[in-house]
């Protein structure tokens, strides 16, 4: 497991952005992933998205790996739901 | 003369105090004596060396269908469970006017992973009001039940097909509690509620179209019973968890109810999850407030088949390229020479042995029964051959429905996790007994209570153990006289021994009707079980007794 990754300058923020994402081990035993973000305020959050969501975000972000989630904007949720 | 005398164990009554040497005494269904007993009994149970204890309780269950043909819910009573609580998470079999059948099969097939057969012939519907299916349970229960009704079962009964479209009326909202006071009435424990469920066209159940007025109105009915609110709440995010607490806690305190919500799990990516939601609980408790987390004991195991893209390969892109590709095309790369040659070379120079050597092969409809259990590790050096390749070959053998588990993937840190269980707040439970039954085996969780936290890690003492699974629960949910050995008290007993109590191996069965498999784990270390004085699980072996009743 990934350790966390440390949380950026929010100053430039113009919109929560994905500073890190990992796989965790869901209730269901499914794997899930695991989002974490900053918002412009400064305000941490993490999110857990099941398989479909996962995958449904990496293909929006362009990328076939998780870590190449961060830095992308946390938008990119929403495209094609 | 007494019905059943057990002599010499260690009582360990569930108050927490020290265990004690003694005997006890049962007549007529209930403790009659604990002490140097010298009466006749009709029979006597030798418990030398082990302990004694109140049958344990498990507050979160799904063994509504399951109930309708097995008493026992097994395997739940041999591993020490003598009262369940089913109809969490919304759903109950009842308030459940015929037509609205099929909807709640879907929504229990979704949740339960039962199979339709479990539906259309193993039970026949005889009721429709809550008091109806108290009746068909009751008629042969070994184990006791103590049921809550499901929200959505309401909403539907009220509503209809709008009960997934929008909030209720005022006049739905009424006829809502009346139908609430009349499940209370008839036996019901409390109301389940979820704000994360969806059915099996994944729309979200009914209880989430609720606003906050109709929870509120429900929960005002609660209070005039005195009876407790189960909530799964949005547990994927740990603030919305917490505003959701504030939300329970304001209800626990209006109409003065219990609430509880589950799950809440440990996990190492997301490691101030617990913390924080304990540090609310804890305030809220100190407002008054009654917010019961309930956690569960037993580690979080990850399964998957290539049937389906798993996000296990997440840090493999060119597996994840290949599994998310339409089934023939995903068939057809695993058999191309050079496809399989690239995703043996991503997983590293081991060929995936680090990555994949530990993955256990599961049972189910196709896995191959002589490699069940084994793990991937194993399989590839038998046939001098890599992880990955033996991964893949083996799902192309088997059409790709062979499922592999990643054992302890999270919720699986003993030493975080023993001082969470321990905390005077967290309510032990969250087994999901009978439910996801295709994926893994919810029973067990009280005997790996005792082997991880009480013998091996020494978290818990193993009267704080007892406590925390027994009159504890008993007195969260408000179940009267039981979860203590005390005289007048229900006689439901386990006699286990301390040094051995423990959850079997996870195995797949074909017990479920239409010959459905499910995952199971049977008990190491309980001796006897009984159920309102009857001995209803004994050596190795359940009896025919029927002892069981509904509580509350």
């Amino acid at each position: 497991m990934r350790a966390a990754a440390p949380l950026p300058a929010t100053e430039a923020l113009t919109e929560a952005v994905i500073v890190s994402a990992s796989v965790g081990a869901g209730h269901d035993g499914e794997a899930e992933l695991i989002v974490r973000l900053i918002h412009p305020n400064g305000a941490a959050e993490t999110v857990t998205l099941d398989a479909e969501l996962g995958f449904h975000l990496m293909n929006n972000c362009g990328v076939s790996d998780a870590a190449g989630l961060a830095g992308q904007p946390w938008r990119k949720i929403l495209e094609g739901l | 003369m007494y019905d059943v005398v057990i002599k010499n164990g260690l009582v360990v009554d569930g108050t927490g105090k020290a265990g004690f040497s003694a005997d006890v005494a049962i007549k007529d269904g209930k403790i009659a004596e604990i002490g140097a007993v010298a009466g006749q009994a009709r029979r006597t149970i030798d418990a030398k060396g082990k302990v004694v204890a109140p049958g344990f309780i498990d507050p979160h269950t799904h063994f509504d269908v399951q109930l309708l043909w097995d008493g026992a819910a097994k395997p739940a009573l041999e591993h020490g469970i003598t009262s369940i609580v089913p109809g969490n998470c919304s759903l109950s079999l009842a308030p459940l006017k015929a037509a609205d059948r099929k909807a709640v099969v879907g929504m229990f097939q979704q949740i339960e992973e039962m199979p339709p057969e479990a539906f259309t012939e193993a039970f026949e519907w005889t009721w429709e009001d809550f008091a109806g299916y108290r009746d068909a349970i009751a008629k042969h229960l070994s184990v006791n039940v103590a049921p809550l009704v499901g929200h959505s079962v309401i909403r539907l009964w009220v509503m209809g097909a709008a009960s997934q479209q929008r909030t209720a009326t005022p006049a739905e909202i009424a006829a809502m509690q009346d139908l609430l006071r009349e499940c209370l009435a008839a036996g019901a424990v409390g109301l389940s509620t979820s704000f994360v469920d969806v059915d099996e066209r994944a729309r979200p159940v009914p209880s989430r179209f609720a606003d906050s007025a109709e929870l509120d109105a429900l929960c005002a009915v609660l209070g005039e019973y005195g009876r407790m609110l189960q909530v799964v709440p949005e547990f994927y995010a740990t603030d919305i968890t917490i505003a959701r607490i504030d939300q329970l806690a304001e209800l626990s305190l209006r109409h003065n109810i219990p609430t509880t919500f589950s799950p809440v799990f440990d996990s190492r990516a997301t490691p101030d999850n617990v913390p924080r939601t304990l540090a609310r609980v804890e305030e809220q408790f100190a407002r008054g407030a009654r917010v019961w987390p309930q956690m569960q004991t037993r580690p979080i195991d990850i399964s998957f088949s290539l049937l389906r893209p798993s996000l296990f390969f997440v840090r493999l892109p060119g597996w994840v390229q290949v599994l998310r590709l339409p089934l023939p095309e995903r068939i057809a790369a695993l058999k191309d020479r050079a496809t399989v040659d690239r995703l043996v070379a991503e997983t590293g120079e081991d060929g995936g042995m680090a990555l994949m050597g530990g993955l256990i092969i599961r049972g189910g409809d196709k896995a191959p029964a002589h490699l069940v259990g084994k793990t991937l590790g194993e399989v590839a050096r038998s046939l001098d051959e890599c992880a990955a390749r033996t991964l893949i070959a083996l799902s192309l053998e088997n059409d790709l429905d062979v499922a592999f588990l990643a054992a302890d993937m999270g919720h699986d840190a003993t030493d975080r996790i023993g001082p969470m269980l321990a905390h005077p707040l967290v309510h032990i439970g969250a087994s999901d007994g009978g439910a996801h039954l295709a994926s893994f085996a919810t029973y067990g969780d009280t005997g790996y209570l005792f082997s991880e936290f009480v013998r091996k890690s020494r978290y818990l003492s193993l009267e704080l153990a007892v406590k925390k699974i027994t009159s504890d629960t008993a007195e969260i949910w408000g179940l009267k006289n039981r979860g203590t050995l005390a005289p007048g008290w229900a006689a439901d007993v386990v006699v286990f021994d301390p040094k051995t109590v423990a959850r079997g191996e996870e195995h797949p069965v074909f017990d479920m009707p239409g010959e459905g498999m499910r995952y199971v784990r049977e008990a190491k270390g309980i001796d006897t079980v009984l159920v309102n004085g009857e001995v209803a699980y004994a050596d190795g072996a359940y009896t025919d007794a029927q002892a069981g009743v509904i509580c509350g």
